[in-house]
């Protein structure tokens, strides 16, 4: 063991807590597709880590019940071949390279699926799904949901709504989709940006479908650090944000 | 994209009258939820729910949020049965990993530069509150007791980081301690606490 893999290894804990950058949580899931002993480590502080959990638990209000039920038995399962292939990662957290272009459409469709059933509106499964595969875009929009290193994010919009980014750090895009969000006021629009340390740039102004549906908007030019945000502007649209982003999506505290 | 390719909802095993036995234990319920067993879901969406919200509510501070969080992580649990493999933990322990690990991506996402600072500020009383029973059950007894039996740095790491949802870097940075030195604390803390909490899988 070299002194690099020493100091991976202490990151087993941090690992564990979700307490690693992305990049970190990305070399220690290597590091453990490598190393037995260090699955091992990891699984049993799991196990500990869990009850940190278990132990806050508290009753959800009954009314949640039967909707996040029923939402589940209308979202479709992932078959366990993809576990097979996935063994370095149990968790099931993201989108790792040994998934097929079919389960990763099926994660964009199962969030859809999960953002509906959150707001309680009903699924628009379908109806996401098919208005990701047209359009001009939609190459683009295809290759970033299929790419390997594909991660989803997402977020409650303020004002109502939630968002989802799917982005790609090999493509250097994303893609952008929200569903329930609030009309803008009158000669005003959603406008999208990328936000990071590369400063503010306009990202494409965004439409609002019936259910307050928007998207899917491809975003391209991202760069590591970079967060996807979106403000209501001149319906003409601005250089710059003049209102308070109504979300913020993207890599945290980098 | 066809449809085929798509395993969804109804599947044979839940023909009526075919309906298979549903089993108590939750990695069984896990496994059989997998093949897509309704009412085995059922089982373990009360099984596990109220604990997926309660880590949820800990590290959102937001009831409305964490609701959010618990229905989105219940689904996936239902849609990534298929992925949880008994020989590498228990199924609480799986179900945990979902849920906490959305619980943080959502509050990073969502926490604004300011909003940061000013947990940042009171992030001691969080530290606090862990030592305080949130539900009197046997089980957080114990693992209050085992918290208490780690130094103070080691709880402080691990507190923040599960409950606060924060990096080891920005623990680092809270506690005015070096980042190897928090790193190596969670890390010993946790081994600490899985020690002194047992063999957990035995019990469920």
């Amino acid at each position: 063991m070299t002194s690099g893999d020493q100091d991976l290894h202490t990151l087993a804990g941090a690992y564990v807590l979700d307490a690693v950058s992305d990049d970190e949580r990305g070399r220690f899931a290597a590091h453990l597709a490598a190393c037995a002993q260090c699955r091992d480590e990891v699984d049993g502080l799991r196990e500990a880590a869990a009850r940190l959990g278990t132990a806050q638990a508290v009753r959800p209000r009954l009314e949640l019940r039967e909707p996040t039920i029923r939402a589940a038995y209308r979202t479709g399962q992932m078959g366990p071949v993809v576990a097979e292939n996935e063994l370095s990662d149990r968790s099931g957290r993201r989108a790792g390279p040994g998934l097929a272009r079919a389960t990763r459409w099926g994660l964009m469709a199962a969030a859809a699926v999960a953002v509906a059933a959150a707001i309680g509106i009903g699924t628009h499964y379908a109806d996401m799904r098919g208005r990701a595969g047209h359009g001009p875009a939609a190459p683009a929009v295809a290759a970033v949901l299929s790419a390997p290193d594909a991660v989803m994010r997402t977020a409650s919009v303020g004002g109502g709504g939630m968002a989802i980014v799917v982005s790609s750090r090999r493509e250097h895009m994303a893609v952008f989709i929200a569903h329930g969000l609030r009309r803008p006021p009158p000669a005003r629009r959603y406008e999208l940006w990328l936000m990071g340390p590369r400063g503010e740039r306009p990202a494409g102004m965004l439409t609002v479908h019936p259910r307050g549906m928007a998207g899917p908007a491809l975003i391209g030019g991202m760069s590591a650090g970079d967060m996807v945000s979106l403000t209501i502007e001149p319906a003409s649209g601005s250089l710059r944000p003049t209102s308070a982003p109504v979300v913020m999506i993207g890599p945290a505290g980098r | 994209m066809t449809e085929g390719r798509w395993r969804r909802g109804s599947p044979p095993d839940h023909l009526p009258g075919a309906e298979p036995p549903v089993p108590s234990g939750l990695d069984d319920l896990l496994t059989a939820v997998a093949r897509g067993n309704e009412r085995a879901y059922d089982a373990v969406y009360d099984l596990t729910s109220g604990w997926v919200l309660g880590v949820a509510r800990k590290v959102l501070r937001d009831p409305a949020q964490a609701e959010e969080v618990m229905q989105e992580v219940m689904l996936e649990v239902w849609r990534l049965a298929g992925r949880f493999d008994p020989a590498r933990g228990s199924g609480t322990s799986w179900v945990m990993t979902l849920a906490h690990r959305r619980a943080v991506d959502r509050v990073r996402s969502e926490r604004s530069r300011a909003i940061r600072e000013l947990r940042a500020a009171t992030a001691v009383i969080d530290y606090d509150d862990v030592i305080e029973a949130v539900e009197t059950s046997l089980d957080a007894q114990r693992v209050q007791r085992c918290l208490a039996s780690l130094t103070r740095l080691q709880h402080e790491c691990v507190s923040l980081a599960y409950y606060g949802g924060y990096t080891y870097r920005e623990v680092a940075e809270m506690l005015g301690v070096p980042a190897g030195t928090v790193k190596t604390r969670m890390r010993d803390g946790l081994i600490r606490l899985r020690d002194c909490l047992g063999d957990v899988r035995g019990e469920q």
